[in-house]
């Protein structure tokens, strides 16, 4: 169906043209489920055999894996879906790509236009629902706006600060007919507002006066594929480099610049330099609470440079003195070339004696940083991870030693539980030559595991972990520390998941003891398609360290308190 | 620190920007006193006008939230004593006979004017500034009063173009 038009071609029904678009788009797999309102899309697309449509088996998955596909590619993810249930379903993936800033197209059917507002079977108003979340939000009314609508979709989707946008299309414009027409006008949607000129000369003379000055690396840095330039800035100017939960594998850990993540679970001696710091480069982040703590007491001696695109981020949570609005991938270099070297070794070296040795101890020695040491060493470091929200994905962003670019996934800024498994199967079809790890807790995996039926039907390799501790580990943790071990309603049964793969026909191992770590994690990377490894860990297993909540990162708790009574 | 600021938002009348734009101020949080909607600048565009109470970096923070809305075509947030305010009050009275003398004076006062006179009484159209208008409907209270309807401040921000944004462009330094 690809090719230019021919003259005097039939007019294409309003789902032939969407797909016919979504081909002009550089789409090759978009994720969905068929219903009611996006039938006739359903009948068009098996005549556009380079559009490869993966099935899952609920609408929630469709948006994760469309957001992990984005994640690794950096292009827009498509996830489809009907009216009504369908499009609802889609609105924790909408969300989780919004807050984290992924390029998503979300394709809705919609009820016929006569049926809108009457509340039809499945009519849902889902422009209204995901206004908040997503960039752009659009019904198509009208069939001769349709192509120029999808083309704007995926221009607001990648251009400035990407995010999800939704276009919803009732079943009536699906069918009727119009002829294509080429892209008729640029995409003139305004994504982002003007800024003013960076101030670069404030910037350095702030660098060169630091003593002790610390490199802030978030997502900013992954999205503007700004890897070499973060590595020459920081090599330049001698800076240490922190990375976000979002900003890890944006700078290798391997490199003796690099410090850690920050924040609530972040490592002490990281979160002790941002409380010593007098100048923080904030490079693509935008000061999480879940970095800064109680911004009250956040980094009090440091002035701040944020190299940020979107300037409604600068001064959001913490008061900047040097703001530079504009692309990190050219504003770092534009740095780099006005800095004279300089060496922090001294503050490097006062940074590691802060550093603490794990102490922790497992049942079994079934540790994390074990389970991970093995899944790193059994690829070579060449492995994507995708982590879903818990313990375990502190222990994935914490002790998974990241080497190169983009390798890291997980939802930041939602925290959506029922993430991993879906959006790792994006992040294979992304990258189908190397292997891909979805790891989960018990309670996180179970949200999605139904994902499985549509690896096996699909042929996607994806290697599940599940970290089962019998808990909703982080929630329990918090319930140990903070509301006197009360732990109401966070004991979760689980199934006997190897029996539950082997049901989908799936390989699955269960490993209770450190030595049988190796040897399942590399069974599962030799099974041809999925595979399953459930670790049975310690059930009470923490993640240190912790600043409580609403605390400055100063206030740091580096085991359990002994009995934790709520105030 | 906290003052109230002016803020004005040119779209493109959209019910769906609107929708868009009233969800902002709603999840940011923001404390609205007025909210007015009326013509914009443009032939087709739409103005919504708001006093909001913030300090100045977030007033200016939730006015670049607006310009990244889809349909916007500028936002603007001052300090409201920086912008030209007024509002507009239609007041409904039914005052005896014997105080319709009174009841123009008064009028004559506030520069009010009866607009509408009735056997179901008379309509005063009041404008200003909002403490202004408020003085004259107390004014006015004694003389019988049936309704109120207040338009909320329409505001006029200098510098404030209501012409479509131009596309951002990446800052290269």
């Amino acid at each position: 169906m690809t090719g230019d038009p021919q003259p005097g071609a039939a007019p294409l029904s309003g789902a032939h043209l969407t797909c016919r678009i979504l081909e002009e788009e550089g789409v090759s797999v978009l994720f969905g489920y068929p219903g009611g309102a996006i039938m006739p899309f359903y009948h068009a697309l098996p005549e556009f055999p380079s559009l490869r449509h993966i099935l899952v088996r609920h609408e929630q998955a469709a948006a994760h894996a469309a957001d992990g596909y984005a994640r690794a590619t950096g292009r827009p993810g498509v996830c489809v879906a009907t009216s009504g249930p369908g499009a609802t379903n889609l609105v924790t993936g909408l969300a989780t790509a919004y807050m984290d800033n992924s390029p998503v197209v979300a394709i809705t059917g919609q009820v016929a236009r006569p049926m809108m507002g009457r509340d039809a079977f499945q009519e849902t108003d889902i422009v209204g629902i995901t206004l908040p979340i997503t960039k752009w939000s659009v019904l198509v009314e009208d069939i001769t706006e349709l192509a120029d609508v999808l083309r704007e979709a995926f221009h607001v989707a990648r251009s400035g600060r990407p995010g999800p946008v939704l276009v919803d299309i009732p079943k009536d414009v699906q069918n009727q007919r119009i002829a294509y027409e080429p892209r008729t006008r640029a995409p003139g949607l305004v994504t982002l507002p003007p800024a003013p000129a960076p101030d670069l000369d404030a910037a350095v003379r702030l660098l060169e006066r630091a003593e002790r000055p610390l490199i802030l690396a978030g997502h900013g840095v992954i999205l503007g594929d700004a890897f070499a330039e973060l590595r020459a800035f920081a090599e330049a100017s001698g800076i240490p480099v922190i990375t976000t939960l979002l900003g890890i594998s944006g700078f290798p850990e391997d490199h003796p610049l690099h410090l850690g993540m920050p924040g609530m679970h972040g490592e002490v001696h990281v979160n002790r330099a941002i409380q010593q710091a007098d100048l923080l480069v904030a490079v693509g982040m935008r000061f999480d609470d879940r970095v800064t703590g109680n911004t009250a007491g956040f980094a009090r001696h440091a002035k701040v440079i944020h190299l940020e695109l979107d300037p409604s981020e600068i001064g959001k949570n913490v008061p900047v003195d040097v703001p530079l609005v504009g692309d990190v991938k050219r504003l770092l270099p534009a740095l780099t070339a006005r800095l004279a070297p300089r060496d922090h070794g001294g503050w490097l070296a006062a940074i590691h004696a802060e550093r603490r040795e794990r102490a922790e101890h497992y049942r079994g020695g079934l540790s994390p940083e074990g389970i991970l040491r093995a899944m790193h060493e059994a690829t070579g470091g060449r492995v994507n991870v995708v982590a879903d929200v818990g313990q375990h994905q502190m222990w994935v962003a914490k002790l998974f030693p990241y080497r190169r670019p983009n390798q890291h996934f997980s939802s930041g800024g939602l925290g959506a539980m029922g993430f991993a498994v879906p959006a790792a199967m994006g992040v294979w079809l992304a990258r189908p030559d190397e292997p891909v790890w979805a790891v989960s807790g018990d309670g996180g995996f179970q949200m999605n595991m139904q994902e499985m039926a549509t690896m096996v039907q699909e042929k996607l390799p994806i290697k599940l972990a599940i970290f089962n501790n019998g808990y909703l580990g982080m929630v329990r943790q918090w319930q140990q520390f903070f509301h006197g071990r009360r732990y109401s309603q966070t004991p979760i049964w689980s199934p006997d998941y190897v029996k539950l793969a082997e049901a989908y026909g799936i390989p699955g191992w269960r490993v209770e003891r450190a030595e049988g770590v190796a040897g399942a994690v590399e069974a599962a990377l030799r099974a041809d398609g999925p595979a399953l490894v459930e670790f049975v860990i310690e059930q009470e297993a923490n993640v240190f360290p912790m600043i409580p909540p609403g605390a400055t990162l100063s206030d740091v708790i580096e085991s359990p308190p002994p009995e934790a009574v709520p105030a | 620190m906290s003052r109230r600021h002016a803020l004005t938002v040119d779209y493109d009348g959209k019910l769906v920007t609107l929708n868009a734009a009233v969800g902002l101020l709603r999840r940011r949080n923001v404390p609205v006193h007025d909210l007015l909607l009326g013509p914009g600048p443009g032939e087709r565009g739409r103005r919504l006008s708001a006093m909001i109470e913030s300090d100045s970096p977030t007033a200016e923070r939730i006015a670049q939230l607006f310009r990244k809305l889809v349909g916007v075509h500028d936002a603007s947030a001052r300090p409201a004593d920086d912008a030209v305010a007024r509002e507009l009050a239609l007041v409904h009275l039914r005052p005896p006979a014997a105080q319709y003398a009174e009841l123009y004076d008064v009028c004559q006062l506030y520069q009010a004017e009866v607009i509408e006179e009735s056997a179901e009484g008379v309509v005063v159209q009041a404008h200003g500034p909002a403490t202004f208008v408020q003085s004259c409907i107390r004014a006015l209270e004694r003389f019988g009063l049936v309704d109120v309807a207040r338009s909320g401040a329409s505001v006029s921000l200098p510098g404030a173009s209501g012409a479509p944004t131009p596309q951002p462009e990446v800052i290269v330094p």
